[in-house]
Formats: structure tokens, C-alpha cells, sequence
């Protein structure tokens, strides 16, 4: 069963002459296990997009159902949030246990599982985000550099078992290979326990790289959602909109703008060490 | 400008010297960037450079003025200014003049000249008509252009930034190297600017690469980057065209190797394509 938003309007402040609509009128489903990307200038609404998927916020109008429980429904609500797990911008930040596992298995005690079994799972989500439970277990979280901090914050969501994993930012601040880590973290943990990522970021190089399906908001509004493919191969499209491209893309702009014949849509990395190999004669050699 | 000697630093309470035997010498009137790993000392070299730190061994000179002597502290500041990553914690009052004037009001400079100042400094980062809005309803990208001309206001004659694009989307990025390009390129600033984007520092005069406390190598950007072993092998990335190249160049072809930016790539296949 899917995340299904419908309709989905949101205003902040409504009512006063600061009314603002940040959201209007946005359709979209996230089904089981897929990597959604989601992009659009700061301010364009992804974030309050993504905090309704977990009811932090509730729609003006519209509704968001996860799994089947109306988010607008309290009692419904808490089930639903069971299934959702947010990791917000610089999630270190929020880190405050005296010991690692104490830190990433405080929400699921708060869930009411026992402390036994509540470290065990905190042992295992640190396993799965790359920290060796034997080695970091016991150390305070502000021993760690700031790559290890952030796999804890997401060891501490991990840990609730999500089926739908939500990140906002999840690479900011962090150095390039610090970043690669975190993506190739966040592809193991969907591989390994079916999780659905949606994933909010203004990296064009990393979303092209890792989504399934990219969705693009603008001032409030879901301007278009398609296929990774569909979205950056158009990069007309999304410079019109005054959005970044991936390098690829830019490159192949630049080349069709000199009057190299290329397919229209290359924006990988790998597609298009291919299709110059063709054109510079040396496919024969890949 | 800033002579940096042997200098090296550590943490009160940590055994690792995050600095260790840096020589840098920054002049007057380039811009330099300088990119490390996270952890790889490039933030604490920043803060050395107007006495916020002092280094545990060595020295550093800004105009010949050594930054161990307290007296010096206040001097150095005035020349070297610095914005931060985040923009959030640099804003002090609810009237965005307010906040530029900030700075020379502190110094001391007389009520008029704190207006000519407010104004210019507001113009050269395209924000006057934004002089008696909040701080807090602006965007990131608008907050750090507030940061910048609150150092402006001061008449540095170098500006450090500290990581300052880092928590901005593109477009802020954007805008913030296109102001501080022209502050260089114009009123000829000097310009240190500690970044995590590889395509950023390759619109620097030079750029220093930090590793792990050290300073590992500086160059032009095409020198530098032309490096692509040694910074794979120190946790950072190489642009995106120089992988390309690279990887083009294994299956055969000959791409010049100091190509940087997407227009170096494009005119390099076409010449290549003419050739053939």
C-alpha cells in the first residue's frame, strides 16, 4: 500500500495578511520501495511537502493517506507515523544521549519496546548505517566526526523500522565522500529491508545518479513528476525553471549548442562516456 | 597580505593536532580557495587568519602584524573580515541597515560616514532596497549578501569565507560567488574562501588543498586538479569533466588534461571530432 496525497493544499498563516500558500493543489503517490528525489528552489514547498507524510502538519485542505490511515484522523495518525520515519536537515543537531545506542534507541523505547530488546535493535541499525555496534555503542555521540554522527541520527529512525524512509537534505555540510557514503547507506538500507526513500535534495549530480522517479515543485505547485530519465533529459525544462542540471547535462547542452548530433536526453555520467566513445571513433575499445 | 609560518594547532581538549606545520602565503589581491576533507584542518586555518585562533606553534602575520599580540587583535579584524556557514547566527538586529552598520559602529566611525558606508556596502551586494527590511524574512542566499556587506561596512582589506555557501541552495550559491567574484575582480579584495565544492574553487586564482592538518598542495585550479590521484586518495573529488576526460582518455582518446569546466570539454570533443 502506498503514501497517496491528493489535492493537497497548505497555507501558512491563513486568515491573516501574511497568508501565504505554500502548497497548492499537489496529487502524487510514493509506492512500496521506490526512490523518489524530490527538487525545487528553497522555498518551493518541499518541506512542508514532506512534513504532511508524517502528519507533522495537516492540510488546509486535500488529504494524505499512508497505508490507508488518514493523517487528518489523530488515532489514525499514530499508526501512520509508525510507518513513516523523517530525517530532517543536520539531524546531529539532535543527538543528546550520553552513549550512541542510548541515543539511537530512544524512539523505540518511547515506542514502549523493552530495553533489551530496544538495544538489540539499536545494535542492528547501527550495523546497517556502517557503524560497528562494538566499536560505537558505548561512546558519547559527540566523540564522532560528522559523518558518523549523521549515520547515528539515522540509525535513531532506522531503528522504528520504517516503511518509508524521508530525508530531507541528507548530504548537506558533508564533504564529497562523506556524501557518496551516505547515498551508498541509504541504497544498502532500501535494498536490505524494502524501505521507500523519498529523498529531498539540490544536488542534481546526486539525484540523477540515485533516484527512480524525480518530482519537481515550484512555488507550491508539483510542476512535474516523472522518471529520473524523463526529468533530466530534459534539461531545457529545468533550467527554464531556474533549476540546476547535472554536469552531464550541461555538457550535452553546450555539445548540441556546437552542433554535435547527441540524443537528446544523456545526463549520465555513464551514458554519455558511451555515446563520445561512439562519436570520437573508439567504441569498438569499451 | 597574510604570511603563515610553520604553524601548527590544537584543540584544547583533543590529542590530534588539527593543524600541523602549515606555510601559506596569501597575497594581496588574489583570491584563493582553499578545499580539504571534512576534519582536514581547512576551518581552523580560517580562524587563524584574524585571531580568532592563535596558532600553538608558529606564527601568522597579517600586514606584518603578528596575531599572538593582543594589541594587534583589533587591527587585524578591521582587515580581515569573515562570514560564516551559517547564516542564521550572524544577524544581529531586526533592521537589515541596522545590522551592516553594525560593525563600523563598534569601531567608532562618525554617524555620517556610517551612512556612506551602510549605503555602498548594501550596493555592492545588490541589497539596498532591502536596507530597512528584517533580517529573519529574507532567504539564506539574501542573509549571507547581509553578512558580506556588514564586513564591507568595515573596509576589510581581506574577506574569509568560512564554508559561507555550504548550508545554501544553487541559487544562493550562485549569487554569493558572482558577488564575491566582482568584489575581487572591482575593488580588488583579497578573498579566501574554505569550500567543500570542487566547482567552486575553480574560479579562484589558486587553491590550496588541505589533508588531514596539512597543507598538501596549491596551484592553479587546472594544476591542481589535473591531480586526480592525489585527491581521490586524500577524500575529495575532481570536477566532473576531469573524470570524464579521464575516463574518455582509458578508452582511447586524447583529451588535453587540464580540462576543468564544461566548456573546456565541449571545445576539446569538438576539436577532437575535427580531427578525425
Amino acid at each position: 500500500m502506498p503514501i497517496v496525497v491528493e489535492k493537497l493544499n497548505h497555507a501558512y498563516m491563513e486568515g491573516s495578511t501574511l497568508a501565504h500558500d505554500a502548497l497548492k493543489d499537489v496529487t502524487l503517490t510514493i509506492g512500496d520501495g521506490e526512490f523518489l528525489g524530490l527538487i525545487g528552489h528553497t522555498g518551493s514547498g518541499k518541506s512542508t511537502f514532506v512534513q504532511h507524510l508524517n502528519g507533522l502538519l495537516q492540510p488546509t485542505s486535500g488529504s494524505v493517506t499512508v497505508d490507508g490511515f488518514d493523517m487528518a484522523d489523530k488515532k489514525q495518525r499514530v499508526q501512520g507515523r509508525r510507518l513513516v520515519g523523517m530525517v530532517f536537515q543536520y539531524p546531529e543537531y539532535q543527538l543528546f544521549e550520553e552513549t550512541v545506542a542510548k541515543d539511537v534507541a530512544f524512539g523505540v523505547k518511547n515506542m514502549g519496546v523493552p530495553e533489551a530488546e530496544a538495544m538489540a535493535r539499536a545494535d542492528e541499525a547501527m550495523a546497517l548505517v556502517g557503524l560497528a555496534p562494538e566499536r560505537f555503542r558505548d561512546k558519547s555521540p559527540f566523540e564522532l566526526s560528522g559523518g558518523e554522527k549523521r549515520r547515528a541520527a539515522l540509525a535513531g529512525i532506522i531503528v522504528m523500522r520504517p516503511k518509508y524512509l524521508v530525508l530531507d537534505e541528507p548530504m548537506a555540510g558533508l564533504d564529497p565522500l562523506g556524501r557518496r557514503d551516505i547515498l551508498d547507506t541509504i541504497d544498502h538500507l532500501r535494498a536490505t529491508l524494502g524501505c521507500a526513500v523519498v529523498m529531498v535534495s539540490h544536488s542534481m549530480d546526486d539525484m540523477a545518479d540515485r533516484a527512480e522517479r524525480v518530482a519537481v515543485l515550484s512555488a507550491g505547485t508539483l510542476l512535474r513528476v516523472g522518471s529520473t530519465a524523463e526529468i533530466f533529459g530534459d534539461a531545457k525544462f529545468l533550467l527554464e525553471n531556474g533549476l540546476d542540471v547535472p554536469q552531464v547535462s550541461r555538457l550535452a547542452l553546450a555539445l548540441r549548442a556546437r552542433g554535435v548530433a547527441l540524443p537528446e536526453t544523456i545526463y549520465a555520467m555513464d551514458e554519455m562516456e558511451l555515446a563520445l566513445c561512439n562519436l570520437l571513433g573508439k567504441g569498438a575499445e569499451i | 597580505m597574510i604570511e603563515i609560518d610553520n604553524i601548527s594547532y590544537s584543540y584544547e581538549d583533543s590529542g590530534r593536532a588539527a593543524l600541523s606545520g602549515v606555510t601559506l602565503s596569501i597575497k594581496k589581491g588574489e583570491f584563493l580557495a582553499v578545499v580539504g576533507h571534512n576534519g582536514s584542518g581547512k576551518s581552523t586555518l580560517a580562524k587563524h587568519l584574524n585571531a580568532l585562533l592563535l596558532p600553538t606553534e608558529g606564527t601568522v602575520r597579517v600586514a606584518g602584524m603578528d596575531t599572538k599580540d593582543e594589541a594587534n587583535t583589533l587591527p587585524i579584524r578591521q582587515k580581515v573580515g569573515m562570514v560564516f556557514q551559517n547564516p542564521d547566527n550572524q544577524l544581529v538586529t531586526t533592521v537589515v541597515e541596522e545590522d551592516v552598520a553594525f560593525g563600523p559602529e563598534n569601531l567608532g566611525v562618525p554617524g555620517a560616514e556610517i551612512r556612506t558606508r551602510v549605503d555602498a556596502a548594501l550596493a555592492a551586494v545588490g541589497m539596498e532596497e532591502y536596507a530597512a527590511r528584517a533580517p529573519h524574512m529574507l532567504s539564506g542566499g539574501q542573509k549571507q549578501r547581509i553578512a558580506i556587506a556588514g564586513m564591507l561596512a568595515m573596509e576589510p582589506e581581506v574577506l574569509v569565507l568560512d564554508e559561507a555557501t555550504a548550508m545554501l541552495d544553487p541559487r544562493g550559491r550562485r549569487e554569493i560567488l558572482a558577488i564575491v567574484s566582482k568584489l575581487h575582480r572591482e575593488k580588488g579584495i583579497t578573498v579566501v574562501m574554505i569550500t567543500q565544492y570542487m566547482e567552486e574553487a575553480t574560479v579562484a586564482d589558486r587553491v590550496a588543498v588541505m589533508a588531514d592538518g596539512t597543507l598538501l598542495l596549491t596551484g592553479t585550479p587546472r594544476e591542481v586538479f589535473m591531480q586526480t590521484e592525489l585527491l581521490r586518495a586524500h577524500r575529495l573529488d575532481v570536477p566532473a569533466m576531469t573524470e570524464l576526460k579521464e575516463r574518455l582518455n582509458a578508452h582511447g582518446a586524447s583529451l588535453p588534461d587540464d580540462i576543468l569546466t564544461v566548456e573546456d570539454m565541449a571545445d576539446a570533443i569538438c576539436r577532437s571530432l575535427l580531427k578525425n
